[in-house]
């Protein structure tokens, strides 16, 4: 798996705060991108952005509320750590409902941000990596032929070659052929692998 | 005296002769004429009857024994009761010397005897008219004065008449009692000697002294009198010139002893300041609930630069830990830290400024930089209301005269209420923040905001203490308003404008306006 370049994406009104974060993040060899409202943030988003949103959750116009409800409607992975103010906490308990990594108070102490920053990249990547081995697997899935997707299904239910070969009315032998194939385009020996991998993007399969 | 009565109603004729013959003519020719007669044959018989009847005419014959009809006329004029009935004299005796003496004892006419009956009853008639207006015109006239002097009498204030020296020529009942002296005792004394004990010195600036001397009308109030018994007491007065025609004759001082009034005032000034007193705690209670209410936003607003202080700070400090710091971007980054904590200290003292016990007092104020400051502190609300507020000042709004404290309280309450009515139906729309000149000598300042506008039947009630539409309101923010305003000398209200939301507006008074007019009673009238 290569690199990801990953990037703090800060978006918050008030140009000092977004400022002062920036100079922070950078001094701690971090990539930032800074943004002064959310609307401009939804605009600039893409599936492709890697890294973390540390976002104000009171803001005029979209607050930050609003944004990760729509980042959400957009399957945006991207972990978010809410930066409140005093009093907003049931604010942050709602947005944890809604997904967000974590909420910080302002102010705060910057280790604490940094800390929660590095959790929030450290999960990304995870998310990212799972992901990527998902679609390696969906993508193994699809090469399979009809016949050959087919024998995988009775394999993960259990099914002995025998019992197989006399549903489809094939060979036994065939059905070992097809068998070793699956192994061979799922890229395992081992058929407990098989059905864990298969099992993992279930969901995901079922969705399409 | 029957039926001709209403010709000469109650005209009395006096005859006088000693000679009965004579009466008897006389009596006969003036008889059925609506006269009553009355005769006397001797002087002293005369005298007695036209003292008790006032005859209009007395015919007198000038011959008679004892008294003649000159010492009877001359007595007639002598008593006030009987002086102006027309002597008309009868006499043989045709000299003209009678005659004269006759009319320099006050005699009306003369009758030459024998006389003709058209002649006697012609000249009775003529002289019992004349008589007869001469007495109405008199009964007028003495009706008039009385009423005059009932109307002087009458009057609580004091009134004195003055010669152009100062003497008092003429004093009312009420004179004499606010001065503690008799009417008569008043009169012929000098009216600076007898009432200011600097008279000797200067009499010059004395009050009156310039009506007297010069003709100038005067008015003033609370200047200090002296009394006949040398006790003093705080007077007003108005002197006006006496004029005959292009000359100046004096005075005339109308004037009252103010003792009770001035205590009065003093006791409503005690009062008003007891009211101002409570207005102003009220309004800093108010100003307190303000801030409470705003606590979380001042917070949020505090929190921004030191948030950003801490992250210039930290940012600073790996700066230092390089082996080769870069100073420039060092200094860069202490500069910010500076400016961010004068942020923070600029929202503190607006806070503390805004929390001040007693408001500062009236001042010349901007509207325009009082509207801004009022905006910016607003906006720790407008941020948690998710509302804005738009400023719309021409350049050519002059200053005002008010308390900048109280003023920015009521444009804050005023703006806080708009941008909750704009939240309450999500309206993006900004609340509008305009100032126009209104009037002569007044500007106005009006909020208005695009929220569901006011209810038809709010009315003046939402200035009433207590009244209020809000969940959690009190209902004193409006009430306080209006009290804060009136003071400042402006006056407050509201609109329903067109295309929806509310309006409300102020007005306060322009700093170079002719002077307005003050609530304060003032001490004393130019001289």
């Amino acid at each position: 798996m290569t690199d990801i370049q990953q990037t703090v994406y800060v978006v918050e009104d008030d140009e000092a705060v977004r400022d002062s974060l920036e100079l922070l993040l950078k001094s701690d060899e971090k990539q930032v991108q800074t943004y002064e409202d959310a609307a401009t943030f939804l605009a600039d988003y893409s599936e492709e952005m890697a890294g973390c949103i540390v976002l104000d959750i009171r803001m005029p116009g979209m607050d930050g509320m609003e944004l990760q409800k729509k980042l959400n409607e957009k399957n945006s992975i991207l972990p978010i750590i809410f930066v409140t103010g005093h009093g907003d906490v049931p604010m942050a308990v709602d947005a944890m409902k809604e997904g967000a990594v974590d909420f910080i108070q302002k102010p705060y102490r910057e280790e604490a941000l940094l800390e929660k920053i590095e959790i929030a990249l450290e999960q990304d990547l995870e998310q990212r990596r799972t992901l990527d081995e998902k679609q390696e697997i969906i993508r193994r899935v699809e090469s399979l032929t009809p016949r050959e997707h087919e024998i995988m299904d009775r394999m993960i239910e259990g099914q002995a070659n025998k019992v197989i070969a006399i549903e489809l009315e094939i060979s036994q032998r065939t059905v070992e052929i097809h068998r070793s194939r699956v192994m061979h385009k799922m890229g395992t020996h081992s058929l407990a692998h098989l059905v864990r991998m298969v099992l993992s993007v279930k969901d995901l399969i079922d969705a399409r | 005296m029957t039926e001709a009565e209403n010709e000469h109603p109650e005209v009395t004729v006096l005859l006088v002769d000693d000679n009965p013959q004579n009466l008897k003519v006389l009596y006969e020719t003036l008889k059925d004429k609506g006269y009553r007669l009355l005769i006397a044959n001797d002087g002293e018989k005369a005298l007695d009857l036209a003292h008790r009847h006032q005859p209009e005419v007395i015919l007198l014959d000038i011959m008679m024994p004892e008294m003649d009809g000159y010492e009877v006329c001359e007595r007639l004029k002598a008593d006030p009761e009987t002086a102006d009935s027309a002597v008309v004299f009868l006499s043989a005796l045709d000299d003209l010397e009678a005659k004269v003496k006759g009319f320099a004892l006050g005699g009306a006419d003369y009758i030459s005897k024998p006389f003709q009956s058209q002649e006697v009853i012609a000249r009775v008639k003529t002289h019992a008219r004349v008589i007869r207006l001469e007495r109405e015109l008199q009964a007028q006239n003495r009706e008039l004065q009385s009423d005059q002097a009932r109307i002087l009498n009458s009057i609580s204030e004091g009134i004195y008449g003055l010669d152009e020296n100062g003497i008092i020529e003429f004093a009312n009942p009420a004179a004499g009692v606010i001065m503690r002296s008799s009417v008569e005792d008043l009169i012929g004394r000098n009216f600076f000697e007898t009432h200011f004990s600097t008279a000797a010195e200067c009499p010059d600036g004395l009050p009156v002294h310039a009506t007297c001397c010069q003709g100038v009308a005067e008015n003033q109030r609370d200047i200090r009198l002296l009394r006949a018994d040398q006790t003093g007491f705080p007077a007003e007065y108005r002197a006006t010139p006496k004029l005959e025609g292009e000359d100046l004759r004096g005075a005339v001082v109308v004037f009252r002893d103010i003792t009770a009034e001035l205590e009065n005032e003093q006791a409503l000034e005690e009062a008003r300041e007891l009211v101002r007193e409570q207005r102003d705690q009220l309004a800093h209670t108010s100003r307190l609930t303000t801030m409470g209410e705003m606590a979380a936003g001042v917070a949020h607003e505090v929190n921004q630069p030191l948030t950003a202080i801490t992250n210039y700070t930290r940012v600073s400090k790996r700066m230092m830990s390089a082996e080769h710091p870069n100073l420039n971007l060092l200094q860069e980054t202490l500069d910010k830290i500076e400016a961010q904590s004068h942020r923070a200290s600029e929202i503190i003292r607006r806070i503390r400024r805004f929390m001040k016990k007693p408001a500062t007092g009236k001042d010349v104020l901007s509207v325009a930089a009082l509207l801004e400051d009022t905006r910016q502190f607003a906006e720790v609300d407008a941020r948690n209301n998710d509302g804005s507020i738009e400023l719309l000042i021409p350049e050519d709004v002059p200053d005002i005269v008010a308390d900048p404290i109280q003023v920015q309280q009521v444009a804050l309450n005023l703006i806080r209420n708009a941008l909750e009515a704009s939240r309450e139906i999500g309206s993006d729309l900004p609340v509008e923040v305009s100032a126009t000149r209104a009037g002569e000598g007044f500007v106005r300042i009006a909020v208005r905001d695009y929220g569901p506008g006011l209810a038809e039947d709010a009315g003046e009630n939402l200035f009433l203490p207590f009244y209020t539409t809000k969940e959690e309101g009190m209902g004193i923010g409006l009430p306080t308003c209006r009290s804060l305003i009136q003071a400042q000398g402006g006056e407050i209200g509201f609109e329903r404008p067109e295309g929806g939301g509310a309006c409300f507006f102020f007005t306060l008074p322009v700093a170079d306006a002719p002077a307005a007019p003050s609530s304060e009673p003032s001490s004393a009238g130019a001289v």
